[in-house]
């Protein structure tokens, strides 16, 4: 009888507002190996790791640890077991020093509570040396690179006995060198009998590095399977193929009006560069990109919001002062942003107040705000965009997300924008919402509204849009019109696999 | 019918209502009598001494029982000391609303007081240009008003061009200002203003109810409420105040806002520095001094949320009323006076709790009903 695997998922699922993250996910991942999980974005990957790490805790399912079942309801509880995890978000405290975070559960202390700095250098160097990493135990955490926080991460894991380390997008913000240190690092784990679970969407570094592999897609489980035996263009094939929800937009069928937006080698140091684009009224372009390639800042710096772009931009011809959101605002340009709680609307207001706040100028006469007129328009806009609120005096809080996103954009037509950048139209709507909100672009498309839409869902972009580009690590890398688009090829563009893997 | 009631219970301050009716029921009930001599109008028009003769024809003067709490002298006192923090928590509201700070309105207040009474005393019956009337009441009034804007720009162009947090700058501010105020009158009382000035401000009706301040109360709250809840400005401090981030991305102007709040502010101040050099007759360096402390009172009792994007003017102004209501209700009920503080301090720290679990509820609500 072989010995039971490390890590066994069985039925997990789970359901964020809106959206079924994991829905009834099962395979095992063998003691010693590292275990690669890839998909899309939103393919359920990252909350799986989550799960696994206490972070999250599944709606249903079980999971087993050596053949027996665990329910780790906080980080430290699976710590506990002998789980932890590597990740991008602050796991430190960035005021402290190395020394101090990796002792900080359990500080060497002299009589009297004094801290006893000797031994805690020395317990910290240890732990660094165990793995390798030559670092000053007495810096602090915030002067640190990623890739350095990373291994301050990795010694903590394995100083507290941690026996499957979870890697959640590690090598994402890593130069290439740095990257080389952790393939090594990862290496000289998996040879010391640590379990990874690595989750990532970069092919070429899980073909390099790991040695099964599962492929999550929509919150379900797909394939798992020994690397050796697929290629990376099947693992393509395996994670798209989502269900095509968009209906066929009218807006396509139109002819295209003037110019509206061009961009021109549009940059910002250390998020993108050479950004090149062009935007005619009633076109829908989209633009699809794996996280942390750039297009919401792309976005963002055309609005205006980045102090530290250059390049030109140009509206109706106009040349465009960059950096300024009053320039962007006055060019007709409207941001739907993708963080729409923290950056779109204003929840303590009300969505009259939230609809009619980017217009209030022309809203108001001598500075006072015509109440009958916010009034109308506010109802205007709802009733258009079917907003499901009780009425038009309801806070924006109390709405669900497909309604808070319904608002945000009723804001930028009640100011008359023609020309809107829209940011993951459909995160955390429901699938109710987001067939509504489709044919609502259509329909603003054909009014000749000019629409940059960024999004991750891929399905979207293809059902929506009339061109589709493709931005990779802060460049853009492709221009594929909708006739030539399907996902294998936009998903390959994105990850930077030659044609030829996907034979 | 229904419309009216749904109407009064969205009134946000009804409970303060409540609160301020509640408060003086039971100042009225527990606060005891007082026996003060009965007047009334003789038959030329002055006020005079009852007496009452007995039997025996002695002439005794007769007295009333009279409630220390709800008596008219006590009310008309009440309503004066109510009307200075009221005043300054109606320009406090504007800043807390915006989910900024302003340590130093005590500071602004007794340094365009001090501002305005020396231009006062400069053209008072005993200064160097002598009484001139109006013009050098109004020179002093304008001295007053600009010092404090000028104060309020500083303290809005600190925050604004070194982003530094309000709290650090109008801590600063609220040392530099006072600091300025003690230099300019080497730490003397200025007095001596034009006999016009004071009269004008003094005015009373009734048993000593000093109306101006009461009237200027009023336009004040009118008028913060008006630009608060009315105007395009009142609408964008509670947007940045809500989320300043979001509001940066609908295109509001965040600089000039922040700006303008602590000009409020300030100018507020100014207001009710202008009112005491008139009722008062004099100023020191060390007027206002712990004002900031029940003004931010008020303006939290008054349901202003010091995380910003709530609250309203009428509510800091009813805010400022139970402030000053406890405060009276010390010195009638005969509590040690050393217990006002911690009497006060508890009220406002009970006040965000309430806020908070308020709040709390009102999430829970939405949560369920966005669920269901």
């Amino acid at each position: 009888m072989s010995p039971p695997p490390q890590i066994e998922f069985r039925g997990i699922a789970k359901r964020f507002p809106g959206v079924q993250a994991l829905d009834g996910v099962s395979f095992s991942v063998a003691p010693g190996s590292c275990h690669a999980l890839i998909g899309e974005n939103g393919a359920g990957k990252s909350t799986l790791g989550k799960i696994l790490a206490g972070i999250l805790s599944a709606d249903a399912g079980t999971l087993l640890l050596e053949g027996r079942p665990i329910t780790p309801a906080t980080p430290l509880e699976a710590r506990a077991l002998g789980i932890a995890m590597v990740h991008q978000e602050l796991a430190f405290c960035p005021n402290l020093s190395v020394a101090e975070n990796l002792c900080l559960g359990d500080l060497p202390t002299r009589r009297g509570g004094w801290v006893d700095r000797a031994a805690l250098h020395r317990r910290a160097r240890a732990l660094l040396a165990e793995i390798g990493a030559d670092l000053d135990p007495a810096r602090l955490i915030g002067s640190l690179s990623t890739a350095q926080e990373q291994l301050v991460q990795i010694a903590a894991a394995i100083g507290t006995g941690a026996r499957v380390i979870v890697m959640d997008e590690p090598s994402s913000s890593l130069s290439a060198g740095e990257t080389r240190e952790l393939f090594r690092l990862v290496r000289s784990l998996t040879a010391r009998g640590i379990t990874l679970v690595y989750v990532s969407h970069r092919l070429e570094e899980l073909f390099a590095l790991c040695d099964t592999l599962t492929v999550l897609r929509d919150g379900r489980h797909v394939w798992t399977g020994p690397i050796r035996q697929t290629t990376p263009g099947e693992v393509v094939t395996r994670m798209i193929g989502r269900e095509l929800r968009v209906e066929t937009p009218t807006h396509l069928t139109q002819t295209l009006g003037a110019e509206v937006l061009r961009v021109e080698d549009l940059s910002s140091p250390g998020r993108f560069s050479g950004v090149e684009l062009s935007l005619r009224a009633g076109e829908v372009v989209g633009l699809a990109g794996l996280v942390g390639a750039g297009r919401s800042e792309t976005l963002q710096a055309i609005f205006g919001l980045d102090p530290r772009a250059e390049g030109r931009v140009f509206v109706r011809g106009q040349p465009l002062r960059l950096g300024s959101v009053d320039a962007a605002l006055a060019a007709g340009l409207g941001l739907l942003p993708e963080d729409r709680k923290r950056q779109g609307l204003v929840l303590g207001l009300t969505c009259r107040e939230n609809v009619s706040l980017a217009a209030l100028p022309a809203l108001s006469r001598f500075g006072w705000v015509r109440r009958a007129a916010e009034r109308t328009q506010a109802r205007h806009f709802s009733e258009r965009l079917r907003v499901k609120a009780p009425n038009i005096e309801s806070l924006v809080a109390g709405l669900s997300g497909g309604n808070q996103q319904k608002i945000a954009l009723a804001k930028w037509l009640a100011r008359s924008c023609d020309i809107l950048l829209i940011d993951e139209p459909t995160r955390g709507v429901d699938v109710g919402a987001k067939a509504e909100i489709y044919p609502l672009l259509d329909e603003l498309a054909r009014e000749g509204k000019a629409i940059l839409v960024v999004s991750s869902e891929l399905p979207e972009l293809l059902g929506l849009c009339r061109r589709i580009l493709v931005m990779r690590a802060g460049r853009l890398v492709g221009d594929v019109p909708r006739a030539d688009a399907t996902e294998a090829s936009l998903m390959r563009l994105m990850a930077g696999v030659a044609a030829d893997c996907a034979a | 019918m229904s419309l009216s009631l749904r109407g009064l219970l969205r009134f946000q301050e009804s409970g303060l209502l409540v609160v301020i009716l509640v408060l003086g029921a039971f100042l009225t009930a527990f606060s005891g009598t007082v026996r003060a001599p009965l007047f009334q109008q003789g038959p030329d028009g002055t006020r005079e001494r009852v007496f009452i003769t007995d039997a025996n024809g002695e002439r005794t003067p007769a007295f009333v029982e009279r409630n220390k709490f709800l008596n008219a002298q006590n009310l008309a006192q009440l309503a004066k000391d109510t009307s200075f923090i009221a005043i300054m928590a109606v320009g406090m509201a504007f800043v807390i609303i915006a989910g900024g700070i302003d340590l130093s309105v005590g500071s602004i207040y007794a340094l365009a007081s001090v501002a305005g009474a020396l231009v006062l005393n400069h053209f008072g019956p005993g200064g160097p240009a002598g009484d001139i009337g109006l013009a050098g009441s109004l020179a002093g009034a304008a001295v007053c008003l600009g010092t404090a804007l000028v104060c309020g720009l500083t303290n809005g162009g600190l925050i604004v061009a070194l982003r530094v947090h309000p709290f650090i700058v109008t801590l600063g501010t609220m040392a530099v200002f006072r600091g300025v105020a003690f230099v300019a009158t080497q730490g003397q009382s200025v007095g001596g203003f034009p006999q016009s000035f004071r009269d004008l401000i003094r005015i009373e009706v009734g048993q000593g109810l000093s109306v101006m301040p009461l009237l200027v109360m009023i336009a004040v709250t009118v008028v913060g409420w008006v630009v608060l809840s009315r105007l395009a400005a009142g609408r964008r401090v509670y947007a940045i105040g809500g989320n300043e981030l979001a509001s940066r991305f609908s295109g509001i102007r965040i600089e000039r806002v922040k700006l303008g709040v602590y000009l409020m502010s300030a100018l507020a101040a100014g207001i009710a520095a202008l009112l005491s050099l008139g009722y008062y007759g004099g100023a020191t360096s060390g007027d206002g001094q712990g004002y900031e402390l029940s003004v931010i009172a008020a303006a939290v009792v008054g349901g202003a949320s010091l995380s910003g994007g709530r609250g309203s003017a009428l509510g800091v102004v009813l805010g400022a009323l139970i402030i000053q209501m406890i405060n009276s209700g010390i010195v009638i009920l005969g509590i040690d006076q050393n217990y006002s503080q911690i009497i006060i301090g508890s009220v406002v720290i009970a006040a965000v709790v309430l806020d908070n679990v308020n709040s709390w509820l009102a999430r829970r609500r939405l949560q369920k009903a966005s669920e269901g």
